[in-house]
């Protein structure tokens, strides 16, 4: 009796099920079966074949029109191909001129009044998509189109350095700079505009045009579901030869999370993510039929110090001092996985500029404190606060090892974490005191931008704000050397500068991460903003 | 009854007309603007920004701005997306099928999840362990749980796609079905919850009242004094709240859209706030305004249909 007692106050939940619990639930399992079973017969999506490869990509694009957007698509790099691209060593190739000019082969000419010709000479037998060969016509039509204030491209910049071009046959543009224009082998790397297509039409409006763009690519824009997805599919009589591209079709689905978008690599329903965030790493790395693909980057993150804001930061102690007190060593083998080497300066080894010999400050905390004393900045009177952008993992913990190294050398650095478009902004006004970021540099070392006493914004990226004579006119005279030998001899005295003169603090080089298919044959990443589709063509799933 | 409604719709005007003034401020508040993301190019110059914000007409002081967005708006004009130079309308209406899809789904959802939840532990106190599931459901944090919904069913077990609304190149019910699945889960997770919870306190209140004891003395049975005798009072409280909160999963949709690849309105909104696209984010918020003062104006109407005291 007592015993019957205790069993009835045993506790709800642990009694057996009631009938009617036992209904309701085998009710639930058989609702959740529904869908369930109707799934289990399709896979979470295809096999990456060369039928079909599907890449999962960070953002939907505004437009295809490579002039018109400030971001380099890969999408449109499947379907417009430039004069010249940049393969994975950075190395200016030609694409669809037959090569690219320079004065030893002839195709650069400096004329006597200051300005120079560039020929560019177009590859044979090149057709758009619609069958209408390309010309030269395309070439001047492009400048023009450019140059004419009814259109609003991104930007106008080197081609309004253009006085002129000739078409002496329909293969042979001359381009007529007014000026020495050093970067000009990359002038066309976005491509041409279609002159049959777009010729007396307002083009910012053209939306055919823009939505579905005609190219002479390897792929043209099968579909574009808003929001969703864009599906290239390969054209049939592609110029490198029939048996080009291998794959048939490329779907790049938008996904802008990021923890969604490797979901949806573990899952199998993508195959490919480019440029993913370190901190994925790991996670990727275990993805069975993925693997990584690593590119030493030609970006670099590092710490702008604003000398207009901070005038402790115009003194050169107190910024090789807080350089010293960096170790990122540390940094790097820790919080970066070892995925990213320290660098040194704004050229990356991955440049033909790069030089090695410059001046390098080793972790020293001693000597920054030094250095700190030496400049009337003895513990605890330098106070500055670093703003970074928000939403990546690994720069907000950087922020904090620096927050950290600083202040043991008696330096209090406070972090403001912002939004992409806020930082922007931020920095174009110079509103900042400190900003922990990477630049993409240009895969020409255009240092000009960056580092001239007269390139601070809006006029230029200078932001550091640094004021330095023979700096400016190094980086300048490098601008206008077209002869490579010359230029590499200046580009190399203005790093040293630079390193002597430590405007900002280089941290770690930037290595870029895709994941791809473990059967992808071909696939040769790249630096540059040119993507990772620039050899898209070699391609091919084994 | 047509005049009140009518009287309503003329007082949500002016309504909508401060707020349309409010949110015009807020977001020119926000810094940066359409033209920050091309900054970071580098080829971009100052006279290429003086160029662009002439031509989006950023270069005009901000009333004028104003009284010319909303002398389009009211003519039906919204303007051209900064981002891509599409007409606002065009991006909007082919962005709306799709959240009215999650919408309808997690409030179907939530709607089944709620009944059971909120009736169950009055019915009998052996299911007043439900009670824990609410209280577990208004606890989540809803991006986390969004991811997890992918890790167990898409990654892990298989099932589900990860996320999206179709499967290029298929799109049959089946498949939308599988799709809209666990993004309404998460959509529906915490107003279900919620919703849930505010039942079961009303039939709690409804069951304490004195028509409800004059029925258990006639000796009506228990199960049946709560199904019929309560529920549709109780159920009165909880519609408004449920209406309101309705318009207001437009706001969650932001989330559950951007974590789950969703092609609506919330990513458009999230897409069109990275890139401070104006023209797009004010006629998103005056369309989520509207919605909200809409179904206010539902809810008062619906009263009155439901609960016959009101109507007198």
């Amino acid at each position: 009796m007592q015993q019957v007692q205790q069993v009835r106050r045993v506790p709800q939940a642990l009694r057996p099920l009631s009938p009617q619990t036992l209904r309701l639930v085998l009710l639930l399992v058989l609702i959740a079966l529904v869908p369930a079973s109707s799934c289990a017969r399709r896979p979470a999506g295809p096999a990456p074949s060369n039928e079909l490869l599907i890449i999962g990509y960070d953002r939907e694009p505004d437009t295809l029109n490579r002039f018109s957007t400030h971001i380099l698509e890969d999408i449109q790099t499947n379907v417009i191909e430039g004069l010249t691209t940049t393969d994975e060593h950075m190395n200016i190739i030609p694409l669809l001129a037959s090569e690219v000019p320079t004065l030893e082969n002839g195709g650069v000419w400096m004329r006597p009044d200051g300005g120079m010709d560039v020929t560019w000479k177009l590859r044979p037998g090149v057709t758009w998509h619609d069958g209408t060969p390309l010309t030269s016509a395309d070439v001047k039509f492009t400048v023009d189109a450019i140059n004419d204030p009814a259109y609003n491209p991104e930007s106008t910049d080197g081609f309004d350095r253009i006085a002129s071009v000739d078409t002496p046959d329909a293969l042979t543009a001359v381009v007529h700079y007014k000026e020495v224009y050093a970067p000009y082998a990359l002038q066309f790397f976005r491509g041409t505009l279609p002159k049959h297509v777009l010729e007396g039409r307002d083009i910012d409006t053209a939306t055919d045009y823009n939505r579905s763009p005609l190219g002479t690519g390897p792929y043209r824009v099968a579909e574009w579901k808003s929001g969703e997805f864009i599906r290239l599919e390969r054209v049939p009589s592609y110029w490198r030869g029939p048996q080009y591209p291998r794959i048939r079709q490329l779907l790049f689905r938008f996904i802008s999370n990021t923890n969604t978008r490797i979901n949806q690599l573990k899952s199998g329903e993508v195959h490919l993510v480019a440029m993913f965030p370190w901190d994925k790493h790991r996670e990727v790395e275990g993805v069975a039929g993925v693997r990584v693909h690593r590119t030493p980057g030609n970006a670099y993150e590092h710490v702008t110090l604003n000398q207009k804001a901070v005038p402790a930061f115009r003194d050169v102690r107190v910024r090789r001092a807080l350089m010293h007190a960096i170790d990122r060593e540390l940094i790097v083998k820790t919080i970066l996985d070892g995925l990213a080497p320290v660098t040194h300066g704004p050229i990356q080894p991955v440049s033909w500029a790069f030089t090695d010999d410059t001046a390098k400050y080793a972790f020293d905390p001693a000597r920054a404190k030094t250095l700190l004393s030496e400049a009337g900045w003895a513990d605890g009177k330098l106070t500055f606060t670093l703003i970074a952008q928000a939403g990546f993992a690994v720069r907000e913990t950087v922020a904090q090892v620096l927050q950290r190294q600083f202040r043991d050398v008696g330096v209090d650095m406070k972090i403001e974490l912002h939004d992409g478009t806020t930082i922007s902004s931020v920095w174009f006004e110079g509103k900042f005191q400190a900003m922990l970021h990477w630049w993409q540099m240009p895969a020409d070392p255009e240092l000009t931008l960056f580092f001239a006493t007269d390139r601070t914004p809006p006029r230029g990226r200078n932001i550091n704000y640094i004021t330095d004579q023979p700096l400016t006119d190094l980086v300048y005279a490098a601008d206008r050397t077209v002869d490579r030998a010359e230029r590499t001899r200046l580009l190399g005295l203005a790093q040293q500068r630079i390193a002597d003169l430590l405007p900002e603090l280089p941290l770690y080089g930037i290595t870029k991460l895709d994941a791809i298919p473990v059967g992808l044959q071909g696939f040769k990443g790249n630096p540059t903003n040119v993507g990772v589709f620039w050899n898209v063509h070699e391609w091919e799933m084994r | 009854m047509g005049d009140a409604v009518a009287r309503r719709v003329v007082a949500a005007l002016p309504l909508l007309l401060i707020i349309s003034v409010g949110v015009f401020g807020l977001i020119h508040l926000i810094p940066g603007g359409p033209l920050a993301v091309y900054l970071s190019s580098p080829g971009v110059r100052p006279e290429d920004l003086e160029r662009l914000s002439r031509a989006l007409g950023l270069d005009q002081p901000l009333w004028r701005q104003y009284l010319q967005w909303l002398a389009g708006f009211v003519r039906g004009d919204w303007g051209y997306s900064f981002s891509d130079g599409r007409p606002v309308f065009d991006r909007v209406a082919e962005r709306l099928p799709a959240t009215l899809e999650l919408m309808g789904a997690s409030l179907i959802l939530a709607l089944v999840v709620t009944l059971p939840l909120g009736v169950l532990p009055a019915v009998s106190r052996r299911w007043s362990s439900l009670s824990v599931i609410s209280f577990a459901g208004i606890s989540l944090p809803v991006f986390w749980f969004g991811l997890v919904l992918q890790l167990v069913f898409a990654v892990g077990l298989g099932w589900l796609p990860s996320s999206g609304r179709t499967t290029p190149g298929d799109g049959g019910v089946i498949d939308r079905f599988t799709h809209v699945l666990l993004p309404a889960t998460m959509l529906a997770a915490v107003h279900a919850a919620a919703w849930s919870r505010y039942l079961r306190a009303s039939i709690g209140a409804t069951l304490a009242q004195p028509f409800v004891q004059a029925a258990r003395a006639r000796g009506v049975p228990n199960r049946r004094v709560v199904l019929i005798h309560a529920l549709r009072p109780a159920l009165l409280p909880v519609l408004t709240i449920v209406l309101l909160d309705t318009a207001l999963m437009v706001a969650g949709t932001v989330v559950t859209e951007s974590v789950f690849a969703w092609p609506g309105l919330g990513s458009l909104f999230t897409e069109a706030l990275a890139r401070r696209d104006y023209t797009v984010l004010m006629a998103m918020l005056m369309l989520a305004s509207t919605a909200v003062v809409l179904f206010n104006l539902v809810a008062d109407v619906l009263y009155p249909a439901l609960d016959p005291r009101v109507r007198q």
